[in-house]
């Protein structure tokens, strides 16, 4: 483990994967009609242990996620013979539910909000880098803690959703609105890998992705405050993919 | 002329202005056309209408009238037509002719212009026959249309160019890294440096391609759409949020203030990303020690937002210039960046109608971004539309010419502070 020098956060370099991907040989449907895209996208998702099954048109893909059992979709939009957005629209129509990653070369933000009213749940733009779509994929298999409790806990930290502060072993840690938002957000996905584009989005909810390092200035304020000197740090960078909270064991 | 005359049951005449009763009058007192050879004192011929009928003691009373003038008045009526309406029907026929020959040439002038334009003749214009009429009204609007088209043009092959430009460059270095990398690294730590640092470089191609397709989709003024109210006190708290740590972790002092404005009428995730973008470089440009201030106050026409930092700033002479696409200060060219980050401002700032003011804040540079509370114009999208219609024969023309020409030196794009336009 070494330090970032823009951020001080701990670096992991370690191979995390089998640590930070509990839910591999989950079976993936990709719909990409580029050999190269699906190439790569198929190796790196069957390096950490998914099982991948790839199509390469519309109507193959539409036949093969009806037949075979699988626990997450990955489709281009732009598929010869017919559009991505008519085959998420016909799977849910016919009540199939799994979990839909739309992955396309049209960013623009009306596609993208059609793409996730037609039934996706997740949208990544072409070009990406493989870490962002390996990220997303993980936050589809494995919805976010959804609990009603009042206070989340994970290892010695806990944080108060109603007053808004984060407590570790019996040292309260004041929190601004954004910390707040950015620690939930984590605490709620432990030992996931969440990338900067996904915190722009969801915390932030931003569409649009800042030319400087803001997402690892604001994760820096928040670790330093949650991780005291001789703590054991539970915010980690994850080098060339984002970040994660560590659940210690 | 009118007759009246009573016979005798012989047929002699009593008294009246007719000698013998009309031949072949029948005393029913029915109106008959007959013939009149004589009258009391004249023998004359001529057709008249006349009614006659025989009294109780035998005698008869005949009234008549001559319309020897009505006839006359319908031959009259007949020569005049034909004598004035056939010529003038021959006339207005020839006059519809030729005006509709003369309709025909210059909608065939016309369409042969629209040929040479759809062919990629971006210089041809629409014939003006400078007759102030219907179709110079016309054709004068749509030359306007064609010389806006023509210098949006020339600002695109320019950009395109820039385009070329500032990704060959990272492109070339990537490159570069590979090919050393593969040639001179000993161990696989050298090779995975070699490739990180040409990841980066991939990287930075791609956000310049990203900060185009964004600002492409800001101006083709779809985001209309996403038009609200919105509250500048709360989106300029939240930027400062936002940014504060960044300042403080640049040792920069971040002054954030709000006076009460009204609500102005825009697009908060766009108004957000401008003002961050501007935020971003105001961080960026000052050096460790100085100060940005961040404030929105109500100004004579509307909120203004106002960014300051104590920066290099920028000169006068190049604050028209920094809103060009790609435009760098040479001072600041090694910092990192899409160079696009004002181009996207200024895209939003027109899609809003508002004004964006560069100034200096001695020193430092301060950009004043003015809103207004309803927008002045409306006119904005349906030029954009006619726009997006007439974009997929320019853009063909592009892809024809971009190979062969080259319009060396450009002038850029033409914007002064204040007037975006």
């Amino acid at each position: 483990m070494n330090f970032d020098g823009n951020t001080n956060t701990p670096v992991v370099n370690e191979d995390i994967s089998e640590h930070l991907f509990p839910t591999s040989r989950a079976r993936i449907l990709l719909i990409e009609d580029d050999p190269e895209i699906a190439e790569e996208v198929t190796n790196e998702l069957v390096d950490r242990a998914y099982v991948v099954e790839h199509v390469a048109t519309g109507p193959q893909g539409g036949e093969e996620a009806r037949r075979g059992r699988y626990d997450l979709l990955i489709i281009d939009l732009l598929l010869p013979g017919c559009d991505g957005f008519s085959i998420i629209q016909d799977l849910r129509r016919d009540g199939i539910q799994m979990p839909v990653l739309v992955v396309s070369a049209l960013g623009a933000v009306n596609d993208r909000v059609r793409g996730l009213k037609v039934g996706g749940d997740d949208y990544v733009t072409k070009p990406f880098a493989l870490p962002e779509l390996v990220a997303r994929v993980e936050a589809l298999l494995r919805r976010p803690l959804d609990t009603r409790a009042t206070t989340l806990r994970v290892g010695p930290l806990e944080l108060d959703l109603i007053e808004r502060v984060a407590k570790r072993e019996g040292r309260t840690i004041e929190l601004s609105k954004s910390e707040f938002k950015l620690l939930e957000y984590f605490m709620r996905r432990p030992d996931r890998v969440v990338t900067r584009d996904m915190l722009l989005e969801d915390v932030w909810h931003y569409r649009f992705l800042p030319q400087t390092n803001l997402v690892d200035v604001h994760i820096g304020r928040l670790r330093r405050k949650i991780d005291g000197p001789n703590e054991e740090p539970l915010l980690l960078s994850v080098r060339g993919m984002g970040f994660y909270f560590r659940e210690p064991n | 002329m009118i007759f009246a005359a009573l016979f005798a049951p012989d047929g002699s005449p009593i008294a009246g202005n007719l000698r013998h009763i009309p031949a072949g009058l029948v005393a029913d007192g029915e109106v008959h056309s007959v013939s009149l050879t004589s009258t009391a004192k004249h023998s004359i011929n001529q057709p008249i209408l006349a009614a006659a009928r025989r009294l109780t003691d035998g005698k008869m009373l005949v009234f008549g009238r001559g319309i020897r003038v009505l006839t006359s008045l319908e031959n009259i009526v007949e020569h005049a037509l034909m004598l004035g309406a056939i010529p003038a029907i021959g006339l207005v026929m020839a006059a519809g002719l030729w005006l509709s020959r003369q309709a025909q040439w210059r909608i065939k002038a016309v369409n042969q212009s629209i040929e040479r334009i759809m062919e990629g003749d971006v210089h041809e214009r629409l014939p003006v026959e400078h007759i102030a009429d219907d179709f110079d009204h016309l054709a004068n609007g749509v030359n306007r249309m064609l010389a806006e088209i023509e210098s949006l043009l020339a600002e695109v092959q320019g950009v395109g160019d820039n385009i070329a430009h500032d990704l060959r460059t990272p492109l070339a270095r990537v490159r570069a890294l590979l090919e050393r990398g593969r040639d001179k690294a000993k161990t696989k730590e050298d090779l995975i440096a070699v490739t990180d640092r040409a990841i980066v470089g991939l990287d930075q191609a791609q956000s310049i391609i990203t900060a185009l397709l964004r600002i492409g989709e800001i101006e083709s003024g779809q985001r209309r759409s996403g038009f609200g109210d919105v509250d500048l006190i709360e989106m300029v708290q939240e930027a400062g949020e936002l940014y504060g740590p960044m300042a403080e972790a640049k040792q920069i002092r971040f002054a954030v203030q709000s006076d009460p404005t009204p609500l102005v009428h825009g697009d908060r995730d766009l108004l957000i990303e401008a003002i961050a973008n501007l935020l971003d470089n105001a961080i960026k440009f000052t050096p460790s020690g100085g100060a940005v201030s961040f404030e929105v106050m109500g100004g004579a026409e509307g909120p203004v937002i106002r960014i300051s930092d104590t920066g290099p700033g920028i000169p006068p002479e190049e604050r028209a210039a920094v809103m060009r696409r790609f435009y760098r200060i040479d001072k600041s060219r090694h910092i990192h960046g899409s160079g696009l980050g004002l181009s996207i401002v200024l895209a939003i700032i027109k899609l809003h109608d508002f004004d964006i003011i560069v100034g200096d804040a001695q020193p430092g540079c301060s950009f004043e971004l003015r809103c207004y509370a309803t927008p002045r114009s409306e006119i904005e999208p349906v030029r954009i539309r006619t726009l997006k219609r007439l974009m997929p024969p320019i853009t063909r023309w592009i892809r024809h010419r971009g190979d062969e020409t080259d319009l060396g030196e450009r002038k850029g794009r033409p914007v002064t502070p204040g007037q975006a336009d």
